[in-house]
C-alpha cells in the first residue's frame, strides 16, 4: 500500500513536470514571431521591440525556461503584460471568488447527489428512478453556457427573481447570494448525474447484499437498515467519482464565470487568453493543471484507503 | 428461501416496473424528437437557408423578409440557425473519427505487446489526463493557434487516453481471447490475430463508446466557441452566434436562446438515446 501510494505520488509529480514543460513549450514556440503574434498586425516596430525585451525573447530558450520554472517554485509567475502587476497578485484577488463558488457547488452537490442516488437506487426501474436518471443525464449533457442562458432567460428575464450577471463586482465585495444562485445551479446540474448514478449503483448493490437482506428478514426496522447499512455501502465507492466531479467543476468554472461575469480565476483566464497576456495564461494554466493533479491524487489515495480492492494505484 | 417465514420485501412492485417501462418508451420518443430537430437543421438546413450576409438592420423583429428577425450584426436569424449546425456536426464527427483512428491501433498494439509496453503507454497517457480539456484549447487560442485543424486536433487529442484505455480493455476481454487463441494455434500471423481479428471484435463496443462521447465533444467545442477561443468569429456556428449576440439577451432574447436551444436539444436528444442504447445492451 505504502509503495503503491509512493508510486502514485511520483506519477502526480511527473504529471506536473510534463504539464509545466507543455505549457512553456506551447506559449514559447508560437506560429511566427511571439511578440508579433501577441501584439497583432497593427503593432509598431517599437512596440514589438519593447515586448521582446519584456518577454526576454532575446535570451536562449533554455535559460528562459529555467528562469520561469525557478520562479514557479518560488511562487513567482511573472508580470502581466496588460496590467504590469505580478500575476500572483491578480490571481490572489480572483481566487477567493472561485473558491467560494466551488465550495458552494460542492456543498449543494454532494447531499443532493446522495439523496437522489439513494431514492432511485432503492426503487430501481420505477418511473421515479427513470425520471431522475433521465433528467440528471440531460442536464449533464447540455453545455454549461447553454443551460446557463436558459436559466437566465427564465429566472432573470421572465420571472425577475434573480440578477442575470454579477457584472461590476470586484473580488468578493459587492457579490450577493442572489448572484451566485444561477452559477451554482449550472455547475451542480452539470456534475449531478455522474455522482448520483454512482451512488445509485452503490445503493442498488448494497440493498441486495446478503447481509442487508438478512437484517430485513430479522425484522430490523427499515430506517436503520438504510441509514446504517445501505447508505455507507452505496456512498463509499463514490469517492473517486467525486474527484472526477471536482475535475469537471474546474472546467465548468471557466465557462460559468465568463457567462455570469463573476470576477474569479476562470474569467481571469478567459480575459488573459483574449488579450494574449502570455505570462498570465501560463500562470492560470499551471494553476488549473496543479489543482486537477492534486484533486485526482487525493481521491485515488482516499479511495485506496476506503476500498482497497476497487482501486489499482 | 425464507428465514422464519418472513419474505424480504420486493424492491419494486410489478406494476411500478411496468410503469417504468412506459416511462422509458416515452423518454426514447422524446430523445428522437429532440435529436431530429437540430440534426435536420444541421444536415438539410444549409440547402434551404436564406443568406446570412451581415450589414442589415440589427435586431429587426420578424417580417416577411426575415422570418425570425435579424441578429446584432443584421444577419438573418433563420439563416444562422439553418447554417450554424453544420460546423457542430462535422467538427464533432471529424474529431471523434480522428481520435478513434489513432487510438484503435495504439490500444490494439498495447494489448498485444505485453506488460512493459502496456505500463509505459498507459502511464504516458495518464500524464495527459492531467490536462483539463478546455485548458488545452485555451492555451492554443492564446498562442495564435486558432483554426479548424487545430480545434479538431486538440479535441481528438484530449479523447485519446480514454479511448486507448477502452480499446485495450475490450481487446483483453476473456471472450475475445478464447476465440483468438484458436487462431494463434492454427498458425495465423500475430498481426492478423491481434490487430485485424481483435480489431473487428473490438469495433462494436468502441462504436458504442463513441456515441457516449458525442455530447462531451459537442459541449467542449461549443464552450470553446462561446468563449471565443474556438472557431473564427466569421464562421456561422450556433455557439459563435450565441457569443456574438450575448449583448442582445435583454433586448431580443430569441437571438441568443434559439441557437442555444438547438445545442441543448442536440445534446439532450443524443444523451437520451445513448442512455437507452446502453440500457438495452446491458
Amino acid at each position: 500500500m505504502t509503495t503503491r501510494a509512493g508510486v502514485r505520488i511520483g506519477v502526480a509529480l511527473l504529471q506536473l513536470v510534463v504539464v509545466c514543460v507543455g505549457v512553456f513549450v506551447l506559449t514559447t514556440f508560437l506560429p511566427g514571431d511571439t511578440a508579433e503574434v501577441v501584439l497583432g498586425p497593427l503593432a509598431t516596430v517599437d512596440q514589438i521591440d519593447t515586448l521582446r525585451g519584456q518577454l526576454g525573447l532575446d535570451r536562449p530558450v533554455g535559460e528562459r525556461f529555467l528562469d520561469w520554472a525557478g520562479g514557479l517554485l518560488h511562487g513567482d509567475l511573472g508580470t502581466s503584460l496588460a496590467t504590469g502587476r505580478p500575476v500572483v497578485d491578480d490571481m490572489g484577488d480572483r481566487l477567493s471568488v472561485t473558491v467560494l463558488l466551488a465550495v458552494l457547488a460542492v456543498v449543494v452537490l454532494v447531499p443532493l447527489a446522495v439523496a437522489l442516488g439513494c431514492y432511485g437506487g432503492r426503487r430501481p426501474g420505477s418511473p421515479a428512478d427513470r425520471i431522475i436518471t433521465a433528467t440528471t443525464t440531460v442536464a449533464q449533457a447540455v453545455p454549461d453556457f447553454a443551460l446557463g442562458l436558459l436559466l437566465v432567460a427564465l429566472f432573470a428575464l421572465q420571472l425577475g427573481w434573480l440578477p442575470a450577471t454579477a457584472a461590476g463586482t470586484v473580488g468578493l465585495s459587492g457579490l450577493t447570494v442572489a448572484m451566485l444562485v444561477l452559477p451554482v445551479a449550472v455547475l451542480v446540474s452539470n456534475q449531478l448525474s455522474r455522482l448520483a448514478r454512482q451512488v445509485r449503483i452503490g445503493v442498488v448493490e448494497a440493498d441486495a447484499a446478503e447481509h442487508v437482506v438478512h437484517l430485513r428478514r430479522l425484522g430490523l426496522d427499515e430506517r436503520t437498515v438504510v441509514l446504517r447499512h445501505v447508505l455507507p455501502g452505496g456512498v463509499v465507492p463514490s469517492v473517486q467519482q467525486f474527484a472526477r466531479t471536482v475535475d469537471g467543476l474546474l472546467g465548468g468554472v471557466i465557462v460559468v464565470e465568463a457567462l455570469f461575469a463573476l470576477p474569479g480565476v476562470g474569467s481571469g483566464f478567459v480575459q488573459a487568453v483574449q488579450t494574449r497576456d502570455l505570462p498570465v495564461v501560463q500562470g492560470y494554466a499551471v494553476l488549473f493543471a496543479l489543482t486537477t493533479v492534486v484533486v485526482n491524487l487525493a481521491a485515488d489515495l482516499v479511495s485506496a484507503k476506503l476500498v482497497p480492492q476497487a482501486v489499482r494505484l | 428461501m425464507t428465514v422464519l417465514g418472513i419474505e424480504p420485501p420486493p424492491v419494486v412492485p410489478r406494476r411500478a416496473r411496468r410503469r417504468g417501462t412506459v416511462t422509458r418508451r416515452a423518454l426514447r420518443v422524446l430523445g428522437v424528437v429532440l435529436l431530429a430537430v437540430p440534426l435536420l437543421a444541421a444536415l438539410v438546413g444549409p440547402f434551404f437557408a436564406p443568406s446570412t450576409a451581415a450589414g442589415g438592420v440589427p435586431l429587426q423583429a420578424a417580417s416577411p423578409e426575415h422570418l425570425l428577425g435579424t441578429d446584432v450584426l443584421g444577419r438573418d436569424l433563420l439563416g444562422l440557425l439553418l447554417q450554424g449546425g453544420t460546423t457542430v456536426v462535422t467538427l464533432t464527427a471529424a474529431a471523434l473519427l480522428l481520435a478513434y483512428l489513432v487510438a484503435m491501433p495504439i490500444g490494439l498494439v498495447v494489448a498485444a505487446r505485453g506488460r512493459i509496453v502496456e505500463t509505459v503507454t498507459i502511464g504516458l497517457l495518464d500524464v495527459l489526463l492531467a490536462l483539463p480539456s478546455l485548458l488545452v484549447l485555451m492555451v492554443l487560442a492564446a498562442t495564435g493557434r486558432r483554426s479548424v485543424v487545430w480545434l479538431v486536433l486538440a479535441v481528438a487529442f484530449v479523447q485519446l487516453p480514454y479511448v486507448v484505455r477502452l480499446v485495450r480493455g475490450a481487446a483483453a476481454a476473456p471472450a475475445c481471447l478464447a476465440a483468438l487463441e484458436t487462431m494463434t494455434m492454427t498458425g495465423e500471423p500475430w498481426w492478423r490475430v491481434r490487430i485485424v481479428e481483435t480489431g473487428r471484435r473490438v469495433l462494436p463496443p468502441t462504436i458504442v463508446d463513441a456515441t457516449t462521447r458525442v455530447c462531451g465533444v459537442v459541449g467542449l467545442l461549443s464552450s470553446a466557441n462561446f468563449l471565443g477561443v474556438g472557431l473564427d468569429p466569421l464562421v456561422v456556428d450556433w455557439a459563435v452566434v450565441v457569443d456574438q449576440n450575448m449583448t442582445a439577451l435583454f433586448l431580443r432574447p430569441s437571438v441568443v436562446l434559439l441557437p442555444a436551444g438547438l445545442l441543448v436539444a442536440l445534446c439532450a436528444g443524443t444523451n437520451l438515446l445513448v442512455d437507452d442504447l446502453l440500457e438495452r445492451r446491458s
